[in-house]
Formats: structure tokens, C-alpha cells, sequence
């Protein structure tokens, strides 16, 4: 257990959606596990929590990552503004450090112009992993179909590597490749 | 609170390959899914049999699926090795010993190089 590892190296990131929330963790340039947990009806925010915590006390990252909401433009509603600030401080509670990512930084990571999609950088994250998402990679949306599921797991993973690019762990090129992967 | 490194990685494999806990669990000849929950979760951890099964299942070596567990028993390994060499210090030098003193030096190299 003693391996010299860089330092915030497991990156938890949630991507909190209207039916729960999409999650990745990346431990260097592995992704460990991703997914999507479901919330039913009631209070939402509590059950999203609770299913954070339960992440957390598996993994033990050492660093949480949400998307910035705290722009003027930001269009997330409330309630979802309201789990961010819940989640920054179950990780103070865990100990852990709390990052949050604008979507002006995702794009500045992914190389892509602003105007660019989720779906293009799920498509790019796709390649990235290959084996973990490609089969996870919903149809384009179209004007008329609201958003899969399953865009919240790249959601979640596109914030834990655009974390990682911020923090210098990775270059442009390990955004875009998985050259060099440990495993 | 951030740890070093994940006992297993047994989650990760699983979903790439796309199978439930009760396909793998079906695959290692045990009745339900609960049992793979445990070890994914590192609850529990599998015996010989079971990790020679995930060898089969994800065509990994065991030391790749489980990282964690791996370099906590080399480690403990290597340093019961230097322990052993310190012992056999006084031998009088013969072929048979020389032999012994250069394999436990390569065991007990294994943490040099775990920290590099």
C-alpha cells in the first residue's frame, strides 16, 4: 500500500440529474466504476446523499467534483443547486476536498468550441474509454426526445477528467487518448 | 481520507464486459450475485479458487484485478525477505548459500521497487 501515487488521485465526480445522479471515479487515468443511481419520488436531494455516501465509503477519494453552478446563466434548478451545496458538505464531512468545474472548463479541457454538445464529448469520451462507455453511449438527441439517462455517467466522468487536466494531472492529448493507461 | 491504491478491481472489469453480478456469480458456480457484491464492495475477500475463477472470467492476471491486495502482500513479503537475509548474514559462504542470499535479495528488491 505504500506506492507513491500523485496526490489527488481517485476523483469521485457526481453529475446530479432530475432522476438522480450519473457518477464516475477515476483512480490516475483508470476509470474504476461509473454509473447512474436512481432516485424515487420524495426528497431527492437525501436519497442522492445518502447513495454519495455510500460511494465515498467505498472508494475513499480524495477528491469530489461537481459542476459549477454558481454562474448568473446557470439554468440548473433549485433543487439541484441546493444537492451541490448538500454534497460540498458531506465531503467536508468525509474529509475530502471539493472541487466544482465550470462547463467553460470542460470544453477548454476537451478542446471543443463552445458551441459543441454534450454528445460530442460523450463521443469523445467514448473513444477515451472504449471498453468502459462505448456500449453506454446513448442515440443523439433529437429536438423532441429529453435527454437519456445515461448522459449523466459522461456527464460525471468529463468533470473528473477536466479536473484532472485543471490540476495539470494529465495533458491535452491523455484527455483525448488512453495512451500510456495503467492498465 | 483518500486511500492508496483499491483492494480489487473487479467492478471495472465486470462492466466492461458488460455482465451482471449474477452472470459472474453463475460463472463462478455460486448461486447469487451477493457474494460478487461482497468482494466488489471489499467486504470480503475471495479465496484461491475464486480468484483463479476471475483469472478465467476476465483474462487478467490476479495481480491486475486485485492491485491493492497485491502490493500489500508483496510488500509484506519483501520485508519478511530482508528479515531473512539479516538472519542468514553470518552463514559461512558456500554455493548453496550464495544462491539463497541472491534469490531473497530479489524478493526483498520487489519494495525498492514498489516505492520507485
Amino acid at each position: 500500500m505504500n506506492r507513491i501515487r500523485p496526490r489527488n488521485s481517485r476523483v469521485l465526480a457526481i453529475a446530479p440529474s432530475s432522476k438522480g445522479f450519473g457518477f464516475a471515479v477515476l483512480d490516475g487515468q483508470v476509470l474504476v466504476d461509473w454509473g447512474v443511481r436512481s432516485v424515487v419520488k420524495g426528497d431527492k436531494n437525501a436519497q442522492c446523499v445518502s447513495k454519495v455516501e455510500k460511494l465515498i465509503l467505498r472508494y475513499m477519494p480524495h477528491v469530489m467534483v461537481l459542476q459549477h453552478y454558481g454562474t448568473r446563466d446557470t439554468r440548473r434548478s433549485g433543487r439541484i443547486r441546493d444537492l451541490g451545496g448538500q454534497l460540498i458538505v458531506l465531503a467536508r464531512d468525509h474529509k475530502i476536498k471539493a472541487a466544482s468545474i465550470s462547463r467553460e472548463r470542460i470544453y477548454r479541457a476537451f478542446s471543443v468550441e463552445r458551441r459543441a454538445t454534450k454528445h460530442t464529448i460523450a463521443e469523445i469520451l467514448a473513444k477515451r474509454f472504449p471498453e468502459e462507455l462505448t456500449h453506454r453511449l446513448p442515440p443523439k438527441r433529437r429536438p423532441w426526445m429529453s435527454e437519456d439517462y445515461r448522459m449523466a455517467i459522461f456527464d460525471a466522468t468529463a468533470l473528473a477528467l477536466s479536473y484532472m487536466y485543471c490540476q495539470r494531472t494529465i495533458k491535452t492529448s491523455q484527455v483525448w487518448s488512453n495512451e500510456n493507461q495503467p492498465l | 481520507m483518500g486511500s492508496p491504491q483499491l483492494p480489487n478491481h473487479l467492478r471495472s472489469h465486470r462492466k466492461r464486459l458488460a455482465l451482471s453480478q449474477e452472470d459472474v456469480a453463475y460463472l463462478l458456480g455460486s448461486e447469487s450475485g451477493a457474494k460478487v457484491c461482497r468482494y466488489e464492495c471489499f467486504i470480503r475477500e475471495p479465496g484461491l479458487r475464486c480468484i483463479l475463477a476471475f483469472e478465467a472470467i476476465f483474462q487478467k492476471p490476479a495481480r491486475d484485478l486485485f492491485p491493492g491486495l497485491y502490493s500489500g502482500i508483496e510488500r509484506d513479503v519483501a520485508s519478511r525477505a530482508t528479515k531473512l537475509l539479516s538472519r542468514i548474514e553470518g552463514w559461512t559462504a558456500s554455493r548453496h548459500v550464495e544462491h539463497k542470499r541472491k534469490a531473497l535479495n530479489g524478493i526483498a528488491a520487489l519494495q525498492a521497487k514498489d516505492l520507485s
